[in-house]
């Protein structure tokens, strides 16, 4: 009963959103009667998402965007994780690679879209590394901030309970400890890498939900258009609800 | 099963600081003390004398800048298993339950875990905390947290434990509390242990003897035995007598602080 409504609690703020951008849309075609193909009803949106989810394109679309983001995701935590704990643990090290981060962190992961398209042309491999560079340095950042705010009491409590070398302290103290700021970091990486990987499709794809907009747009078919805005906006909430569901379970109560 | 403690022996140990602009300050001057196996030793002072400093050293956390420390005529080089620390802020293992983190050491120690548990759960009866084997550390009060932090320094039969200021963060009730539950451990496991404390009653309480440290650069200005038995009055006229003594001497450090800090608004005015 309580966990029904709790759900239901979490769920009422998007309603209430919906029901706001619902109503903003019927007020904007009844006032300033658009041509349907700058803004079609509500309506007739609907059915184009119906009719792009029985035929499977949509979905189609979905696994093409969501794989590239995933497949980005990953080998940006790969790299980024571990680079991140030695930058937090060795001082020396960081200072010779963090000027380095400030100075390419600033470059939105867009401006690397001309790059990734000269480079790598229009396939797979150009996109994944846009969405790698929006997903690197979130990562990066939080896994260092992670490492370098533990308690430096819980290090000494670990050497004199007998993590007395390096590798055992960082495998029984440090590691746990950054932990939930390493999550963080991947949940803020998703999100970045979500947004990104909309705009690469934007511009050189033949799939992704960013292909469905810009198609959408080339064709004058609005409702395509906002049939993949509104499935980008669901399923960015989606993961990021999941992220903070695993973050919850790992921060050991703090959060 | 428990091995007792060992003698401890502080010879000529001090400490310089650089600090970040480049100034050199004096943390501790020569300190030599012996402290004997299975001793209750308090050590109190005013803020800053560096008592913290010198547990550190002999925690093998810090190094001497001279002299040196041993335990049974072995130097301490580093942080060691058989040295343990009680810390004030607790430094309990969030990501561990109140179990787990009992069992830290002597998963280190490379326990068999059936065995692990068995010393973990008596030494959590010891502190009173049996029945919160599996609670999460964050549900835990401070008095409960300090408890399972004690707990977890003597599971690992240490033969010394070294402990900062430990209740300085609790209320007076709980503070009597573990007091009690710390000297019955000690009694029970003749650890030697050196503890620092601002609470003069607290150290008469519990040590063998109270060293009184003076105001920076810290150097022991006086050592009291206490020769009362268990459990100790602190009302009774022995008690206080102590008190006034401990006072006395740390009133004249307390005030060589004060003056300290100071002089130099008193040298910017003229």
């Amino acid at each position: 009963m309580s966990r029904l409504g709790s759900g239901l609690g979490r769920l009422l703020p998007f309603l209430y959103a919906f029901a706001a951008i619902l109503a903003a849309w019927l007020f904007v075609l009844g006032v300033f009667r658009p041509h349907v193909s700058l803004l079609p009803p509500p309506a007739l949106v609907a059915r184009e998402f119906w009719a792009l989810a029985v035929t499977g394109e949509l979905f189609k679309h979905i696994w093409a965007s969501l794989s590239r983001v995933f497949s980005a995701w990953c080998l940006a935590g790969l790299i980024a994780i571990p680079l991140g704990l030695a930058m937090g643990r060795i001082p020396r090290f960081e200072r010779i690679v963090d000027p380095l981060v400030e100075l390419i962190r600033p470059i939105s992961p867009l401006a690397w879209i001309p790059l990734a398209i000269l480079w790598f042309g229009i396939g797979e491999f150009g996109k994944v590394f846009v969405v790698l560079v929006g997903t690197f340095f979130p990562t990066l950042i939080s896994t260092v901030a992670g490492v370098k705010r533990i308690d430096p009491v819980l290090i000494q409590a670990g050497q004199v309970l007998g993590c007395t070398d390096r590798a055992s302290l960082f495998r029984k103290v440090v590691l746990p400890a950054a932990l939930p700021n390493i999550i963080t970091g991947l949940r803020i990486s998703f999100g970045t890498g979500w947004a990104a990987i909309i705009a690469a499709e934007l511009v050189a794809a033949r799939s992704g939900l960013g292909y469905l907009i810009s198609n959408g747009m080339e064709i004058l078919r609005a409702d395509k258009v906002l049939v993949g805005m509104a499935v980008i906006g669901i399923l960015g909430v989606i993961f990021d609800s999941i992220f903070r569901f695993i973050q919850k379970k790992i921060s050991w109560g703090a959060a | 099963m428990t091995a007792g403690g060992k003698p401890i022996s502080i010879n000529g140990l001090a400490k310089t600081f650089t600090t970040e602009a480049g100034e050199t300050v004096e943390a501790l001057t020569p300190v030599t003390l012996e402290v004997a196996a299975g001793e209750f030793v308090s050590i109190v002072g005013p803020s800053g004398c560096g008592k913290s400093t010198l547990l550190s050293i002999l925690g093998g956390l810090l190094e001497p800048t001279a002299g040196e420390a041993r335990v049974l005529g072995e130097p301490i080089l580093g942080p060691d298993i058989d040295r343990g620390m009680v810390f004030q802020s607790y430094a309990l293992f969030p990501w561990r339950n109140v179990l787990g983190n009992v069992e830290f050491g002597l998963e280190r120690k490379g326990l068999p875990r059936k065995e692990r548990r068995t010393i973990a759960l008596d030494y959590l009866r010891s502190v009173g905390l049996q029945d919160f084997a599996t609670k999460q550390i964050h549900e835990l009060s401070g008095g409960m947290k300090q408890r399972v932090a004690i707990a977890r320094a003597f599971a690992t039969t240490p033969s010394t434990i070294l402990m900062d200021e430990p209740f300085g963060a609790l209320d007076a009730l709980t503070r009597r509390t573990l007091q009690k539950q710390l000297l019955g451990i000690w009694q029970e496991h003749k650890k030697t242990v050196v503890f620092i404390t601002h609470s003069v009653p607290e150290a008469i309480t519990l040590s063998d003897r109270v060293v009184v440290m003076t105001a920076r650069p810290g150097a022991v200005k006086s050592i009291i035995r206490i020769d009362l038995a268990h459990p100790r009055d602190s009302t009774s006229a022995e008690f206080r007598e102590l008190e006034r003594t401990i006072y006395a001497d740390l009133d004249a450090e307390l005030a060589k602080s004060i003056a300290e800090e100071g002089r130099t608004p008193v040298v910017q005015k003229t």
